[in-house]
């Protein structure tokens, strides 16, 4: 059996409604399996359970059923101590949605080293480590600066600094671009595409914006707390219909093409991202 | 006709000190009554000094600005009516939700007016509607609900005022795609049913394109565009060159006209994309079939 990096089996999740008492499912068994280095967008409209599967998958909720393998470790299992889920936390780490909930210190270079500082990192080390997660997101000069002062864009690259100097094998961003605007969104995704492919590290993003979706290896479509679609840019944008009725998008070029096909026209080309859909219209008309 | 005019206005933070940083300097525009205007431009080209000055929460450094012709700082102490004329929603409304009840929440405007009781009963169930909240909803907590309906609760609490002018700064941030066309849906109906002027700022050029009649860039405190938003994105390599995103669909039509397809200028949505390229298609064809 092949080993995915990350796994999971029949995972549910529900929360207890305050007023009924009654269990609401979120989550209704999920099978996911997602290998070491994968760049993935997973889409949904709100309540699909998007944000609590990202959630689960670094134990910041605990799942009411099923089973998380992270590295062949079973760590949804009763027997994790609190230095497995520690553990854990450090090679799957995760940034939110809003940039200022996540800075801490009042210097940034400080909030940066405070991840390796509570995993007991010798200082000397936690020099290095913050010069080189400041160096890599672009922020080295603003390593005296106070957060408070800093753009959006900004405040979500010293987030993911932090994250950086504990050294993850995987990261989350959980609508991380949602309250920025265009400069910072596109700050935001060159640093996770950069370190997705020099650094090797295993991307998750959840986004409502399907040009970013667009970006990723492989998009997972989530409806009700179940997985609906998972394949590729291509696969997903090339069958309209699913997305619009679990109340998504299709990125404006991609539904140029699909609707030009309506009309009889063909288009044999691909779609997933807007160059392919440039390259499928150049073509027929250089037939 | 306008509804609102601002007449080479200029505003300066902090003027006289090694602060001194102009936001906006020599801006005349005007806003067209009974339609949906969209202000564009990045963050720091002061779209926001702007919208504060429309409703009178921030002075002009100089310049004026005309209500239906009236300058609103003839008599500053009357500043505060001018507030219930153009009412301001601002970004992530529904962090500012504080009432118990939705009702108690949509009515404390009104009740900020000093209208009578039922007068506030009549103008909550007006918003609620217009908004497209249900009545069932309004005696439960406003933190019980979606994130979508608690900001339509937000900007319900505004319409409440019954404003003649409604300013909206980022509507549809963060919501998801089905939530982004409900706001903006609902926005489009209560500019038709009450023919109130709306203005909506934002950053997505989709929606903007898809909602506004109007739109209204800005650039560095500087205004750059100012027009019927076919003649705005027509205009759509000037507006990429300035640094501002275009629609996708914008830049896809552009990128086809460098690699020699003769698109139409300014196309803006996929239904004039798809137009075209039929077009294209249809007249590449006959030219074919000529040869045989």
């Amino acid at each position: 059996m092949s080993q995915s990096w990350i796994r999971t089996e029949n995972l549910t999740y529900s929360y207890q409604d305050d007023s009924t008492g009654e269990d609401q499912p979120v989550l209704h068994g999920i099978d996911l399996s997602i290998d070491r280095g994968e760049y993935i967008a997973i889409i949904g409209h709100n309540g699909s359970g998007k944000s609590t599967l990202a959630k689960l998958l670094n134990l910041v909720l605990e799942p009411t059923g099923g089973a998380i393998y992270v590295d062949g470790k079973n760590v949804s299992s009763p027997d994790m101590t609190d230095e497995d889920v520690f553990a854990l936390r450090q090679k799957v780490g995760m940034v939110f949605q809003n940039p200022d909930n996540q800075l801490v210190a009042t210097v940034v270079e400080e909030d940066v080293a405070f991840g390796p500082e509570n995993l007991g990192v010798p200082s000397a080390e936690i020099r290095q480590r913050v010069d080189d997660a400041l160096a890599m997101v672009g922020m080295t000069e603003y390593a005296k600066h106070e957060p408070h002062r800093l753009s959006g864009g900004q405040k979500q690259r010293v987030a993911i600094a932090g994250i950086i100097a504990m050294m993850p094998e995987c990261m989350i961003f959980d609508e991380s671009t949602a309250m920025l605007d265009p400069l910072g969104r596109r700050e935001v995704l060159d640093t996770m595409e950069m370190l997705h492919r020099e650094k090797n590290i295993t991307i998750i993003t959840i986004t409502h914006h399907m040009d970013e979706a667009a970006r990723a290896d492989r998009i997972i479509v989530l409806d009700d707390g179940r997985i609906l679609r998972d394949g590729t840019p291509e696969e997903i944008f090339s069958d309209p219909e699913p997305l619009i009725e679990a109340g998504l998008d299709v990125p404006q070029s991609a539904s140029l093409i699909h609707r030009l096909r309506k009309q009889g026209i063909e288009l044999p080309g691909k779609i997933g991202t807007p160059d392919d859909c440039l390259e499928t219209i150049c073509a027929v008309f250089e037939q | 006709m306008s509804k609102i005019t601002l007449e080479n206005i200029s505003y300066v933070y902090s003027p006289g000190t090694p602060f001194e940083m102009h936001a906006l300097e020599g801006i005349n525009l005007n806003i067209r009554e009974n339609a949906i205007t969209g202000l564009i431009g990045h963050t720091g080209s002061g779209k926001s000094t702007l919208v504060q000055l429309l409703n009178g929460l921030t002075r002009p450094t100089s310049g004026r600005v005309l209500l239906d012709g009236k300058d609103i700082w003839q008599e500053p102490k009357k500043i505060k009516q001018v507030r219930f004329r153009v009412g301001l929603v601002m970004q992530y409304p529904e962090y500012q939700l504080f009432e118990e009840t939705v009702r108690a929440d949509i009515a404390f405007g009104p009740k900020n007016m000093g209208l009578s009781a039922q007068e506030i009963a009549e103008r909550v169930s007006e918003a609620a509607l217009l908004t497209g909240l249900d009545e069932s909803l309004l005696d439960h907590s406003p933190f019980d609900l979606s994130g979508g309906q608690k900001r339509r609760v937000a900007i319900a609490g505004v319409i409440a005022m019954r404003p003649e002018v409604l300013v909206l700064d980022e509507p549809a941030a963060g919501l998801d795609p089905r939530g982004r066309d409900t706001i903006l849906n609902m926005l489009r109906d209560y500019q038709q049913k009450t023919g109130a002027t709306v203005m909506i700022v934002s950053h997505s050029m989709e929606d903007m394109a898809r909602f506004c009649d109007d739109i209204i860039v800005l650039a560095h405190g500087k205004l750059v565009m100012q027009g019927r938003g076919h003649e705005v994105f027509a205009r759509s390599r000037e507006l990429s060159d300035v640094g501002l995103n275009i629609p996708e669909i914008s830049r896809l039509c552009l990128m086809l006209r460098e690699r020699g397809i003769p698109m139409d200028d300014g196309i803006f949505t996929v239904e004039q994309a798809e137009q075209c390229l039929l077009r294209l298609l249809e007249s590449r064809e006959q030219r074919t079939e000529g040869y045989v």
